[in-house]
């Protein structure tokens, strides 16, 4: 077991970086269609995004009889991902400013 | 007879020689429509400054993966005997393919609203494109019914 006084290393004050607003706050929708099928759409949302399967139903059936459904909001970047993935999956999906 | 099952931890598809037949014979006819027809042209945003931008930067990306999807499924038809025993991987990519050849089946059909198929005209029934959009259906439900197991 080591002996030696332990030396405090200098704390830097954390660095506030400032970031644009519009980074924040895209909305990943998806738009219902009448040809895919609910149980895949179940399926993408759970897979894509990890929600269980409670939640992407609900969000299925929003989507379904709402004609759209927010099923995540993230950085811009990351939510063109998102939705290029979705339409990979053959989803209707857009991304707009929350 | 097809059959879908979980089975040791993979999905495994059953098909005879006729089914998979038809199968190929749907993606020959379907494939070309791909990118041509409603709702296989994605749009991302509202903006068309975005959005002209997103179809050229990122589309290129979705038919990639999406002609691969339907590479990979006509490419496991066209090899073996009745039997397949997908991985994970494997089962949603053929998900995947079988979403993009029903959307062109949909479109090929006028298909623009739910509730569509609870009052189907005799000729609609009886038409190809109504055929495919359901044998396409039975398969990725059954494909995704196998991986939720």
């Amino acid at each position: 077991m080591p002996t030696q006084t332990p030396v405090e290393a200098p704390v830097e004050a954390p660095v506030r970086r400032e970031r644009p607003v519009r980074e924040f706050g895209w909305n990943v929708v998806v738009w219902n269609d009448p040809i895919t099928l609910m149980s895949y759409v179940v399926l993408v949302l759970r897979r894509l995004f990890g929600y269980d399967e409670t939640t992407a139903t609900k969000l299925m059936l929003q989507v379904h009889h709402e004609g759209r459904a927010v099923v995540a909001t993230q950085p811009r970047e990351q939510a063109e991902i998102s939705v290029t993935r979705l339409h990979a999956f053959g989803l209707q999906a857009t991304l707009a400013h929350g | 007879m097809a059959a879908v099952r979980r089975h040791r931890g993979r999905v495994e598809v059953r098909l005879d020689a006729d089914e998979r037949r038809a199968m190929l014979g749907i993606i020959a006819t379907l494939t070309p429509h791909l990118g041509r027809v409603a709702r296989t042209v994605p749009h991302a945003y509202d903006d068309p400054k975005l959005d002209e931008e997103y179809a050229r930067l990122m589309f290129p990306e979705v038919e990639a993966s999406r002609d691969a999807d339907i590479e990979q499924l006509r490419e496991s038809l066209q090899s073996g005997g009745d039997r397949r025993d997908l991985d994970d991987a494997q089962a949603l990519s053929w998900t995947r393919a079988l979403n993009h050849l029903r959307l062109v089946a949909g479109a090929l059909l006028g298909v623009e609203e739910d509730g569509w198929d609870d009052a189907v005209d005799q000729s609609v029934l009886e038409s190809a494109e109504f055929t495919m959009l359901m044998a396409l259906g039975w398969m990725q439900e059954h494909i995704v019914q196998a991986l939720d197991g």
